[in-house]
Order: C-alpha cells, then sequence, then structure tokens
C-alpha cells in the first residue's frame, strides 16, 4: 500500500481499531457490570448493637419460580457480627459470595438497644455508601431489627415490604406514622438542633395465622429454608421514637404522634376521639393546617398552632338518622376536640422537653434568624421555652 | 468554515463554560463555606467575567494566542511561554477529568466498576484532540442546547425540594469561610484561561466583550440558583453529596412512580462535561501545534499521548483522588488566578512591539 496513502488513512483504520477494542471489551464483560447471580439485592438492612460491636442483617431478595400463581417478593436474611457495620457486610459477602447490593435497599431497621447506645455509629456505614439511596426509609424497632426482618409476616411474603406498607403516603396522610429518610435523619442530626425523629416499629402476633407462604429464611442462625412453623406478624408503627444527638431519648404515643404530625399540618384523613355527652366520639381530619414558630419577645416562646378542620366519623350516643347525614359537628363536641388536640401538644411538648430533644428545630430556627440571639440561648432554650398552645377546630360546613 | 461564530462563543460561555461547576464545586464550597457557598461562588464568577471581558477585548486584535505573544514578546518568548501555557492547561485538565471518572463510576454504576468502565473517554478525547480547535464551535451548537435542557431539567425537578431558609444565616462562616471557599473554588474557575487559545478561532464583532461577559454571568446565575436549590435540599450534609447536579432531582414526588426520570437530565449534562473535561487537552494540544507547526499525525499523535498520560494517571490517582484533589485545590491552587486572571489582564496591558523595519 501507497505510505502516503495509509498515512491519509491512518485515523479512520485507528478509529476502527479503537472501537474494536471497545466492543471487544464490553462483550466480554470487562467493564466490570455485575452478574446478577453473583449480586445480593439487599431488600432492607437490620442494625444491632452487640457486645463488640454491631450485628447486621440483610434481607435478600431471592428469585421465585416462574410460575404465576406465585407473586410477591421471596427472600433470606443473611446476619453477620461484627466490631463495625462495614465489619458485619464485609462477612455476609464472605458468608454468600455475593456482592451486597444496597441500591434497592428501601429501609434500614435500627433495634432500640443500637438506637439508644449509637444511632451514628449504627448509620455511618450507610452514609458514606455512595451506591446507596438516601432516602431510604429509616425506622427503630422493638428488641431486636433482625428478629423483626427474620419475622414472618402475615400480610406479605417478605417482612421488609410489610413494613414499608406501614410508611405509605395513606399512612402519612392519616397522622398516625410519621416516616423518617436517612438523608433527613442525617440533616436533623448535624444540624444545629441535632435531634430527630424515627417511626418506632412493634410486631405483633397475628391470632390465628397460619404460615402459609414460601420460605423466608435461610443462612446463619435461621432455617435453610423450608416450611416454618413461626408464628405470623402484623407490625404497627404509631409510636415515635426521639432522638437527641445521635441516641434514642424518649417515645412518643400514638396520641403525641398524631399531634406531631397535625402540628407538621401533614394530615387530611386522620381520626381522633373525643368526648359527646360523656360518651366517646370519632371525628375525621379532613383540612389541617398546623404550624410551630418561635418567639423571643417576652422571653423564648414556643408557639404551636394546631387549625384543623373535622367531620363526624362515629358517634355513640342515638341519634335521628337526619345526624348522620349531616357533616357538620355540634359544638360541645369541638370544644372537646379542642381540649383533647391541645392536651396532646402540651405533653408532646413537655415530652419533647423532657427528652432534651429538639423535634421542632427550634434552636435551628434561633440560629437562622439571629446568630447573637443564637449563641446567648442555644444550651438553655429548651428548658427555658414557654409553650403558648393554641387549637382551632372547625366543622366541616 | 473553520472558525468558531459569536452565537457558538456566546453558547460556550453562557451554557457550557458553568456545567463544569455543577458536580464536585457544590459540596466543596458547603463544605468551607456552609450556608455561605453562594458567596465565594460569586466572587469567582465577577471575577472570571471581569477576565473573560479582557480576553474578548484581545480578540479585537486579530491575532491568535500565539501571534500575540510573538508579537509582544518575540518568537524565542513565545514559543517558551506557550509552551508554559499548554502545560498549565494539561494541569487544569486534571481535575475536571477525575471529577468526570468518579462521576461516571458512582452514579452510572451501582457497585465499583472496573477501571476500564471510562476508558472509552480516553478514546474519544483522542478524537476530540486530534481534530481543530475550530471544531468546538459547531459541537457547542448541540451541547449549549443540551447542557440548558439538562440544568433547567434538574432544577425544575429540584427547586420543590429546596428549603431556602436553609442559607440563612448570612455570613455564619464568616470570613474564613469566604476566603477558603473563594480559594478552593479557583480551580473550576479557568473559563477566560480556557478562551484565550480560541483567540483568533473567532472574529471580534462589536459588543463581544459585553455580550460575551453577560452571556458568561448569565449562566453563572443558573448556576447560583443551582447552589442555592442544592444547599436548600442537602443543608447540613451538603459537604457529603459529591456530585450535586445527580442529587438533588431524586427526591421530586414523581420520582417514586416513574422511577429516575431524572436520568434524562443527569445524562445530558455528563454528556456536555465530558466535551467539557476534554476541552483543556485540546487546547493544551492546539498551543503547542500553532507554535511549533503542524506536521501531518502530528494532531493524533498529540491525541494518543496525552490520553495516554491521563489514562496513567487516572489509574494512579484511583483511590487517591481525595488527596489529588487536596493539593489541586490547596497547594497549588495559586497556579489558577495567575494564569485565569493574571495573564489575561496582563496581555490586555502590554503593548504591541513596534515592527522593525
Amino acid at each position: 500500500m501507497n505510505i502516503k496513502k495509509f498515512s491519509r488513512t491512518l485515523p479512520m483504520k485507528l478509529w476502527l481499531l479503537l472501537l474494536g477494542v471497545v466492543l471487544f471489551s464490553f462483550f466480554s464483560n470487562d467493564f466490570g457490570l455485575v452478574d446478577i447471580q453473583k449480586t445480593a439485592i439487599i431488600l432492607a438492612a437490620g442494625v444491632d448493637k452487640t457486645e463488640d460491636g454491631f450485628s447486621v442483617t440483610a434481607q435478600i431478595a431471592v428469585p421465585k419460580g416462574s410460575d404465576r400463581t406465585t407473586g410477591g417478593t421471596s427472600s433470606v436474611e443473611i446476619e453477620a457480627e461484627g466490631e463495625t457495620v462495614s465489619d458485619c457486610v464485609s462477612l455476609i459477602f464472605a458468608k454468600t459470595g455475593w456482592v451486597p447490593k444496597f441500591v434497592f435497599c428501601n429501609l434500614i431497621v435500627v433495634g432500640e438497644e443500637a438506637a439508644k447506645s449509637d444511632m451514628i455509629g449504627a448509620l455511618n456505614y450507610f452514609l458514606r455508601n455512595d451506591y446507596m439511596s438516601d432516602s431510604c426509609l429509616l425506622a427503630v424497632c422493638e428488641g431486636k431489627a433482625g428478629a423483626l426482618l427474620s419475622s414472618t409476616s402475615a400480610i406479605d411474603d417478605t417482612s421488609s415490604l410489610a413494613i414499608e406498607k406501614l410508611f405509605s403516603n395513606a399512612a402519612v396522610n392519616s397522622g398516625k406514622v410519621v416516616p423518617n429518610s436517612l438523608k433527613d435523619f442525617a440533616i436533623s442530626y448535624y444540624g444545629v438542633s441535632e435531634s430527630g425523629y424515627l417511626p418506632y416499629v412493634r410486631a405483633s402476633e397475628q391470632e390465628g395465622g397460619q404460615n402459609d407462604h414460601a420460605p423466608t429464611s435461610a443462612g446463619a442462625g435461621t432455617n435453610a429454608g423450608g416450611e416454618r412453623d413461626e408464628p405470623q406478624k402484623v407490625y404497627i408503627a404509631e409510636e415515635t421514637a426521639l432522638f437527641s444527638k445521635g441516641k434514642m431519648v424518649g417515645l412518643l404515643p400514638r396520641e403525641q404522634t398524631l399531634a406531631f404530625s397535625l402540628l407538621t399540618g401533614k394530615v387530611s384523613t386522620g381520626t381522633f376521639g373525643a368526648e359527646d355527652a360523656g360518651k366517646p366520639v370519632t371525628l375525621t381530619v379532613v383540612k389541617n393546617g398546623g404550624g410551630v414558630s418561635l418567639d423571643l419577645k417576652d422571653g423564648p416562646t414556643a408557639k404551636l398552632a394546631l387549625s384543623v378542620t373535622v367531620r363526624l366519623c362515629c358517634r355513640s350516643i342515638t341519634a335521628p338518622v337526619e345526624d348522620i347525614v349531616s357533616d357538620s359537628v355540634p359544638s360541645p363536641i369541638l370544644k372537646s376536640a379542642k381540649a383533647v388536640l391541645e392536651e396532646y401538644a402540651e405533653t408532646l411538648f413537655s415530652m419533647c422537653r423532657e427528652a432534651q430533644c429538639d423535634l421542632f428545630q427550634f434552636k435551628r430556627m434561633l440560629y437562622a434568624r439571629s446568630r447573637k440571639d443564637y449563641a446567648a440561648w442555644k444550651d438553655s432554650l429548651l428548658l427555658a421555652l414557654r409553650p403558648e398552645i393554641e387549637a382551632k377546630v372547625v366543622s366541616m360546613k | 468554515m473553520n472558525r468558531i461564530s459569536k452565537r457558538q462563543l456566546l453558547f460556550f460561555l453562557a451554557c457550557v463554560a458553568p456545567v463544569g461547576k455543577l458536580a464536585l464545586l457544590p459540596a466543596r464550597l458547603a463544605d468551607k463555606a456552609g450556608g455561605d457557598l453562594l458567596f465565594p461562588a460569586l466572587l469567582q464568577f465577577l471575577l472570571q467575567a471581569g477576565a473573560i471581558f479582557c480576553v474578548l477585548l484581545l480578540a479585537k486584535r486579530g491575532m491568535s494566542f500565539f501571534e500575540l505573544l510573538k508579537n509582544t514578546f518575540g518568537k524565542v518568548a513565545a514559543c517558551v511561554l506557550i509552551t508554559v501555557y499548554a502545560l498549565f492547561l494539561l494541569f487544569a485538565a486534571l481535575l475536571p477529568l477525575l471529577e468526570q471518572k468518579l462521576l461516571v463510576q458512582t452514579v452510572f454504576y451501582d457497585t465499583l466498576p472496573s477501571l476500564v468502565a471510562f476508558s472509552p473517554f480516553f478514546l474519544f478525547a483522542v478524537y476530540l484532540v486530534s481534530k481543530p480547535l475550530a471544531s468546538f464551535g459547531r459541537m457547542w451548537d448541540i451541547l449549549a442546547p443540551l447542557a440548558a435542557f439538562g440544568l433547567a431539567g434538574i432544577l425544575v425537578l429540584s427547586v420543590g425540594s429546596a428549603d431556602f431558609s436553609a442559607l440563612a444565616p448570612v455570613g455564619a462562616a464568616g470570613g474564613k469561610g469566604f476566603f477558603e471557599g473563594t480559594m478552593s473554588a479557583f480551580a473550576w474557575f479557568c473559563d477566560a484561561a480556557l478562551l484565550l487559545p480560541l483567540l483568533g478561532k473567532f472574529r471580534y464583532e462589536k459588543g463581544l466583550a459585553w455580550k460575551g461577559t453577560l452571556a458568561y454571568l448569565g449562566g453563572g446565575a443558573a448556576v447560583l440558583f443551582f447552589y442555592a436549590v442544592f444547599y436548600g435540599i442537602f443543608r447540613e450534609i451538603a459537604p457529603a453529596q459529591l456530585f450535586a447536579f445527580t442529587a438533588t432531582s431524586k427526591y421530586f414526588s414523581g420520582v417514586s412512580t416513574l422511577g429516575r426520570i431524572d436520568y434524562l437530565f443527569i445524562f445530558a449534562l455528563s454528556l456536555v462535561m465530558s466535551f467539557w473535561a476534554a476541552l483543556p487537552l485540546q487546547e493544551a494540544a492546539d498551543c503547542v501545534l500553532e507554535a511549533y507547526g503542524r506536521p501531518r499525525g502530528l494532531p493524533t499523535l498529540l491525541g494518543v499521548g496525552l490520553s495516554a498520560l491521563y489514562f496513567v494517571l487516572s489509574v494512579v490517582l484511583d483511590f487517591r483522588f481525595t488527596e489529588a484533589l487536596d493539593v489541586i485545590t490547596g497547594e497549588l491552587v495559586w497556579i489558577f488566578p495567575v494564569f485565569c486572571l493574571l495573564v489575561p489582564l496582563l496581555l490586555l496591558l502590554t503593548r504591541r512591539r513596534r515592527r522593525e523595519h
């Protein structure tokens, strides 16, 4: 070939050669794409405290048969112990040979003991993991997180998916549950308030429930497949764990969880009880517009304003049929509802103060408003705050 | 036509140049200046706008960068100076290149991929470096709308999740935070320095200096708005969000229903970033070629050599990225203001040597 001609066509030849190299690299899997058969797709992780460090339970999705009659997701739980969460994850890899993949992990459950002693230690690995979504849900559970994830759900093949259902938008709108994500919890911890909250999950036995689901557990410390005679569980997350400086410091009951939801103005379908001529009555919140503010005029004052529009949901007294048709709520019930909500909010405020948890981020409000005032009040603000609670309950027309 | 048109140049300044500031820089500024991250960035944009104004005024002289140096300092000195400038461009290329590599490895893969995953970029760089510098004008015609589409899409999806009260109180970082933020940001603001080798590749038209500067400031305003959204979303954990533009849009409520539709915009910006990362390499090669001649095959050879060098560097610095970043934005950061601010200003102030007849 003519050298001159060759030199003129060299770039094109070079590009073709390079293209060949790229294609060869791609089709020989040298781009390092992870083989699904060698990958553990982690749906949820449970972190517990042990004597020497931590224990991590990874709930890993396993492929189900192609039988169309079987739906849902099967899973196995693998548990590993180590000094740090990272050690535990490495051990899970060593035990299974599967590369732990957190990209689909939508739930992290932390056991109560870990939450009370070292919450940030439990979460540090997940916060640093570049391949994990920080919008992953976070929760604390009664007892061990490993046991919760390994339990058999009465409503789903996989316990974590059953738990995630508790944090749906519908549940948030009801005001009974206050979900939180890894990102928002981290922001509240690293912020000036150093306080946050997480939903608290309890498992309770479903009476008369039989385990007719596919095998859900295998691996260290659990059955290696096969049917289990474990009782079926249902989960509830109507309580809220309070955190201060990275440690769980208190637990809000369901009433105060509702008050917290109402104060943040998220409720649109929730219910709560009041009194109607000495008998119980249930009201539905159809509209909610609460708010929390800080006033420094006459000493630090926390203004907690609840504003709800309600309608009757269920009455215990005998009433004519017109009463069922009507949506309007009689004024004595509205008064009772106002008293109930104000009491919920007052208890909520005092519980937070007692636990030294700045749940409403008052310190952040102060910091954003005035650095001088913040410097003056930052250590004593929670104790010095005087609550000013006002509930406005109106009837749906 | 082998020239960059006025439109292409304005596209570059308004849309392509801001893209290089959307990945690592927001987290870096949040680390140094916290909620005051907008102020160091604003100062940098103003400084660069001034330097860009100077470079665009230099374009009035109708000479290329090398001709300008030759005319001012003589041929030998110009050769030396342009070689030094090419070395600076090679140094400036390191940060966007490593940034791009880390972004691809972290965002587009769900576990750490092998080293070769990023190697196609270097093949792409060989191609770009072997092309004449003026060819970038045609690329900017395509890249600018793509960058605008990507940034606008990300802003639309992200703005609803931002709480702008996170930026208060103003001045909380103090003078130290402002100074440290400004200093470390120099490494990302090389726009005027990247414009210098383009001299002679575009024709000065009336008002271009003002229009170019305003176009750049317009792009800068969009970047500052993005920074505000970014900090409004991540607040105290913003320093941990390494690739800002890939992180802000995932909290859009539609993402949970439709999936990561925001990847469409992320891919668009990443594509523009690839060209942005290769630009200093191409300019360095062009400087050398203009000074020492352009024999056939040499551009391709330079492209292969530079790409191979940077491939090796990217492998060597694979797990030392943080150290490299600290050196570039710490001990060696003074290099950037010298070449990006001082050189354009000095060139504008130096008079032309009188021709000896």
